[in-house]
């Protein structure tokens, strides 16, 4: 199939990460993958499907459960030249190879005044709502946003996810990359595709999803989808709300948000993690004090609660963010 | 692969033999023996010269002596090439200047750090490899081979497993000999390494400087095994024992393991029996002396590196008695050694570089917010 006849085919989120990996593969014969399952099976969701037939076992490593080694034998890796993909099976499983995320690859560069740099991503299924429990349903992107050295990135739907990958692997830095797993495979948002160059989304840059003039609400992954919902059932109250994607966390892309403000004058931040520390609350923080002038109403969020993620749907539901959520503190901002 | 069961008798066969024994030692020239010996000097200088330097209040931070250690660095690092990567820890200071020294201590090509940068990286000065951004040995130079730690032990096995999978990968046949305490052998990150790399018949060899004492804890509660090379067992990998007070025995230990590697077979943990002089770090000094009883500190500083290996040379000749009477370093702490005790040598050699780190600056304020993040290349 031609370039131009296969970028008219409509593609799914996970379709576009593979792209992405297939594309810089090819591209970078210096990077290695790293990963539980990538090989042989071609990853537990499919993400790295094939590629280890058409790279070979030795670029495309089947590793022993042991994340710690994963991540830190991709830092000598990229010590040694190579740019590095590691695969967190479920990103829950990111805090067995804390340490040799926070302490050592985060910091390489800096303790080693600049001569050493880690161009590294490490990548993995993020987020609830899909009855995952405890250990398969965390956006743990907090612990990582409050570690110096790490820029973390979190895709809403295919043309991002290709994009945000591939800015991800040509950087060289480590990133945490968040990949909404309950988008993986959902058809309905499903996306044209450009190929290598031009997909790049570069890492710092929001996307407005929506545009509005009466709120801003700022989120990112799964969320993104559930502000729109929020959106349109605002219109039908006669409310215009814009909804600012923020596509990375680390770098943050203040300046999208500031003037969204300068418009709406009322802040919301959405996001999936628990509340205390969240992402939201370091949003609503530098908000709070660079658009001061520029707000009507006290900031507010909506986040998980400050609870895990429990398994029966009535409990689940009942921690995770809903449409109904953003609506109803959407509401309350409005009319402040 | 066989090891040696007991150390001790190990330490008695170390003169070079008339008859062929098959140990590495035997390629070793007269020359090599002295090159040692002043080796050995060396690292004990810099250690007490630093333990002096910091009692006058001219140095900040913590001590980690290497003292009573240092056959372990110097026997290893003689036992690679240039082109060989290393990883040290907090107690291997010196194995910064150590790496690759005997391609010339003046060999401004060699690939290891100058007296000079690893003096300004213990005084905190911008000559540092790492312009004095962490501390003691949390240094590297990716140019000389040489792995940045951190405070995390075993935290860089995987890091090395890494290196040199990648320096296979582009056809290359480096080594890497990683330095740890025998405490670090209990964390979970060093089995999670040692695995992979036994897996990927990775070179990389794991040295344990087991010198009894994990800080305030004893071996006893830190490993269940008698020797700690038993570890390797569950690895399938060849678990080595040395006299870590006797250098060529270190070598000969450390150049199987490198075979070993070097030949594809994969990675080997050698353990190395020595024992702790001090404290933990100068700070634990005090303490030091009374959770460890007296006996048991005799008995570990008992046999001196430097004695041991200047008997082994007046064994066998290489060196006269008299001659290894000039500078009688062994066997005294560092508040009874003076300069006369070491060869003129070492003291002139590590002066230099002292002399150069109390000229180099500190670092500007602003370059603490620098490097967080690389630039992109593009």
């Amino acid at each position: 199939m031609s370039a131009a006849a296969e970028a008219a085919v409509k593609k799914n989120y996970l379709t576009g990460l593979k792209e992405a990996m297939y594309e810089e593969m090819e591209r970078n014969p210096d990077l290695i993958c790293l990963g539980e399952d990538i090989g042989l099976l071609g990853g537990a969701f499919g993400v790295t499907d094939g590629l280890m037939d058409k790279y070979g076992k030795e670029r495309v490593i089947d590793m022993p459960i042991a994340e710690a080694a994963i991540i830190g034998a991709g830092v000598g890796m990229a010590l040694n030249g190579k740019t590095v993909m590691c695969e967190m099976q479920f990103i829950d499983f990111i805090s067995c190879g804390f340490d040799q995320i926070v302490n050592m690859a985060a910091t390489f560069h800096y303790r080693s005044a600049g001569e050493v740099s880690i161009p590294m991503v490490i990548r993995g299924p993020a987020g609830g709502y899909g009855g995952g429990a405890l250990y398969h349903s965390q956006m743990n992107e907090a612990w990582f946003c409050n570690s110096p050295g790490l820029k973390v990135v979190c895709p809403s739907n295919p043309i991002d996810a290709k994009g945000l990958l591939t800015a991800a692997l040509r950087d060289p830095n480590p990133v945490v990359f968040y990949e909404i797993k309950e988008l993986y495979r959902n058809r309905k948002m499903e996306q044209e595709l450009e190929t290598g160059d031009d997909c790049i989304i570069p890492l710092g840059v929001a996307r407005i999803a929506e545009v509005g003039s009466d709120i801003t609400i700022v989120t990112y992954g799964n969320p993104v989808h559930f502000s729109l919902k929020a959106a349109e059932k605002l219109k039908a109250q006669g409310y215009s709300a814009e909804v600012i994607d923020l596509r990375s966390l680390v770098p943050l892309d203040e300046d999208t948000i500031l003037e969204s403000l300068s418009k709406t004058n009322r802040l919301l931040v959405v996001n999936e993690a628990p509340m205390t520390c969240g992402f939201a609350g370091e949003v609503m923080a530098r908000m709070g004090r660079k658009g001061f002038e520029l707000l009507d109403a006290p900031p507010a969020r909506v986040t998980r609660t400050d609870t895990p993620v429990p398994w029966a749907k009535p409990l689940e539901s009942t921690v995770l963010p809903s449409v109904d959520d953003i609506v109803n503190s959407a509401l309350e901002l409005i009319r402040y | 692969m066989a090891k040696t069961a007991d150390p001790d008798k190990a330490a008695q066969k170390t003169a070079p033999s008339q008859t062929s024994t098959g140990l590495p030692r035997e390629a070793l020239s007269p020359e090599d023996y002295h090159e040692l010996l002043m080796q050995l000097y060396l690292a004990r200088y810099f250690d007490v010269r630093l333990i002096k330097e910091k009692k006058r209040g001219r140095l900040r931070g913590t001590l980690y002596s290497s003292h009573n250690q240092e056959a372990i660095l110097v026997g290893a690092l003689y036992a690679l090439k240039s082109t060989d990567w290393i990883s040290p820890i907090h107690r291997d200071m010196p194995a910064f200047f150590l790496k690759d020294i005997k391609a010339g201590w003046d060999n401004p090509d060699r690939l290891g750090m100058s007296i000079e940068e690893v003096c300004s990286q213990v005084w905190g000065r911008v000559d540092s490899p790492g312009r004095a951004r962490d501390n003691w040995s949390h240094i590297g130079s990716r140019a000389n081979k040489i792995i940045h730690s951190t405070s995390m032990l075993a935290g860089t096995i995987p890091v090395a497993a890494g290196v040199v999978y990648a320096d296979r990968l582009d056809g290359g046949d480096a080594v890497v000999v990683t330095f740890n305490g025998e405490g670090s052998t209990s964390q979970g990150v060093f089995h999670e390494a040692v695995n992979f790399a036994a897996v990927h018949k990775l070179p990389v060899i794991t040295i344990v400087e087991n010198n009894h004492w994990a800080f305030g804890t004893p071996v006893e509660l830190e490993c269940p095994t008698p020797d700690v090379a038993d570890r390797a067992k569950g690895y399938g990998i060849p678990g080595f024992i040395a006299d870590g007070q006797d250098v060529l025995d270190v070598y000969d230990k450390v150049s199987m393991a490198i075979d070993h590697a070097r030949s594809g077979k994969g990675p080997s943990i050698v353990e190395c029996k020595t024992f702790r002089a001090y404290g933990h770090g100068d700070h634990d000094d005090d303490r030091a002396a009374k959770y460890r009883p007296d006996d048991e500190v005799a008995k570990g500083r008992s046999r001196d590196p430097i004695g041991v290996m200047k008997n082994q040379m007046i064994e066998s000749g290489m060196l006269a008695k008299k001659d290894a009477m000039a500078h009688p370093a062994e066997g005294k702490g560092a508040g009874e050694v003076t300069d006369h005790d070491f060869p003129e040598k070492v003291v002139k050699y590590l002066s230099a570089g002292v002399d150069f780190a109390l000229k180099s600056p500190v670092p500007d304020a602003e370059e603490a917010l620098k490097w967080v993040f690389a630039e992109d290349e593009d």
